[in-house]
């Protein structure tokens, strides 16, 4: 039986344990890292020491975040692309997703284009969004919405066509309304596969936003990649991976949080909606 | 009048009833599925039968006779192909309450709480709520599930569960009542308890019962009329009254007449799956 203090600690436990081992790998390979730097007398700008790293990454958050030479100048431009393009592509590719399975005439017109976009290398299309938008955050957006519409256009479909044919009876037998099926049932129904698809969704964002700030950009964290490689600052190379890294597994935290929430249903064991 | 409750009058068995208000005629239901290959399967042939107001009565048949085709025609989840349903002496018209239809598994909807799955068919139908709440704790109480109204679905057992979507099923109070093999996916136990407690139902509110069962025992146990139904393309061949008093108890199934019933039954089954 539901027995919420006890799974409460279990789960202390269990995160307890995870931390622990993480924490051990991660001090394992720092110094292997540091000691592989020493012993063959690495050049810095090959394989920087773990020590440079850190203070390469101390140095670039300590800057105010007005200087071009600090992190969180163009974090702030490469997060709000990020974010932009997972709103925007999440929001576009349900929409679609829902039209698509609701009517067969929009699958029919939309699907080809969506399988022909879906196996070309969507980051060839970077250098043509170059020239529509140019150089400023509307090319990053465009990138990202881009490569995150895909996955949670793709999850979301195959949600609302998978829906359990008894639930769409049981409504039938009602004389339920379509739109009553639709927010009723197959809504509901698909938010699993919808969460897959935003999960993926958030990581597609990002890569875009870095994809088009390669190809050409004025801010982000791509160019400051860019600056930085092409002055074999290879320590502050790292310390944005590092950073780049820490923002990913926040925007995958985040959406998982909501997911939880949300379907909280779904996954194994039943649980009581937070309050 | 239709072939099956004429031959009930001239055989003066169904005198009684027959003077009782039809609710439901099906005459000549007919249904045809086109396979993939293009090939036309039969699945119902002529299929007639007449429900009087607060009947039980049962369908067996071995499977794929098209029992199930005939209930979900019957609660308009599946369009036939020729015949004619007429519901109080309207042809082709279902009732504005909806039915209430158990199916064999109990699609629950497992993001909602015990009490909000039972009330579905009130927020689906838009009928008042204020009174439907009390009436879901009276349905829940006669189900046996007193108390469990904030759980969710996945907390409860399959028995639980069923006795969950019966009480859906009378919610929104329905002339007519639906049942595709509700016990058919429970233990032998629980299935056992679940017959005794549908028949506890049905005496407190007497609604007209069409259940369909692959379990003989079950439906003469349960019903005033038992239709037996042939194989694909599935006709009903022959029609049987069940005279015991209620309510009934298992001792029942020492009587020889109710053994006489199950054993022409049987006969009927197996004589259509050695044609």
């Amino acid at each position: 039986m539901y027995n919420p203090a006890k799974r409460r600690r279990k789960r202390l436990k269990n995160f307890a344990t995870n931390a622990l081992s993480l924490l051990a790998s991660v001090v394992l390979v720092i110094v292997l890292w540091e000691a592989l730097v020493n012993l063959y007398h690495l050049p810095s700008y090959v394989l920087p020491a773990p020590k440079a790293v850190l203070a390469a990454l101390i140095d670039g958050l300590a800057q105010s975040p007005t200087s071009r030479a600090g992190f969180w100048y163009h974090l702030g431009d490469t997060l709000t692309a990020t974010l932009a393009g997972f709103a925007i592509g999440g929001v576009l590719g349900l929409v679609l997703a829902a039209a698509m399975a609701e009517f067969r005439v929009v699958e029919r017109i939309l699907f080809p284009y969506v399988a022909a976009i879906q196996s070309l290398p969507k980051v060839a299309i970077a250098p043509l969004y170059i020239i529509w938008f140019g150089y400023q955050i509307e090319s990053k957006i465009a990138m990202s919405v881009t490569l995150a519409l895909f996955p949670v256009l793709l999850n979301t479909l195959q949600g609302f066509l998978s829906v359990d044919r008894d639930r769409i009876d049981l409504m039938s037998s009602l004389n339920a309304s379509r739109l009553q099926t639709f927010w009723l049932i197959k809504l509901p129904t698909s938010l699993p596969m919808i969460f897959a698809g935003l999960n993926l969704g958030i990581v597609y964002a990002l890569l875009g936003t870095l994809v088009a700030e390669f190809i050409g950009a004025q801010r982000g964290m791509g160019v400051m990649v860019l600056q930085l490689q092409s002055v074999n600052d290879t320590a502050g190379v790292f310390a944005i991976l590092v950073l780049l890294a820490i923002v990913g597994y926040l925007l995958i935290a985040g959406v998982r949080m909501v997911q939880s929430r949300v379907v909280f249903w779904s996954g194994g064991t039943t649980r009581k909606p937070a309050a | 009048m239709n072939a099956v409750s004429r031959l009930a009058v001239e055989n003066g068995r169904l005198e009684k009833k027959a003077k009782a208000e039809v609710l439901l005629d099906v005459v000549d239901v007919t249904k045809d599925y086109e396979t993939r290959e293009g090939e036309e399967i039969r699945a119902l042939d002529r299929a007639s039968l007449s429900l009087a107001d607060g009947e039980f009565v049962s369908v067996v048949g071995p499977s794929g006779c098209g029992k199930s085709t005939l209930l979900k025609i019957i609660a308009g989840i599946e369009h036939k192909t020729s015949g004619s349903i007429a519901y109080r002496g309207k042809p082709d018209r279902r009732p504005q309450s909806g039915m209430g239809v158990v199916f064999q598994t109990p699609v629950l909807l497992p993001w909602l709480t015990i009490s909000e799955n039972v009330l579905l068919p009130i927020r689906v139908l838009r009928l008042p709520r204020k009174a439907a709440a009390e009436r879901t704790r009276d349905l829940l109480a006669l189900v046996g599930l007193a108390g469990f109204e904030g759980k969710y679905p996945g907390e409860l057992s399959g028995g639980m569960q069923q006795r969950v979507s019966i009480a859906r099923s009378l919610v929104h109070d329905p002339d007519l009542l639906l049942m595709d093999e509700p016990f058919g996916a429970l233990d032998a136990l629980t299935r056992e308890r679940m017959s005794l407690e549908l028949q506890k139902i049905w005496m407190s509110n007497r609604k007209t019962v069409f259940f369909i069962t692959h379990s003989i025992m079950e439906s003469v146990f349960l019903s005033d009329r038992v239709l037996v139904m042939s194989e694909r393309p599935g006709r009903i061949v022959e029609e049987l009254v069940v005279p015991f008093a209620r309510p009934r108890r298992f001792e029942l199934a020492a009587d020889p007449e109710f053994n006489k019933l199950v054993s022409r039954i049987r006969d009927l089954l197996g004589a259509s799956i050695d044609v």
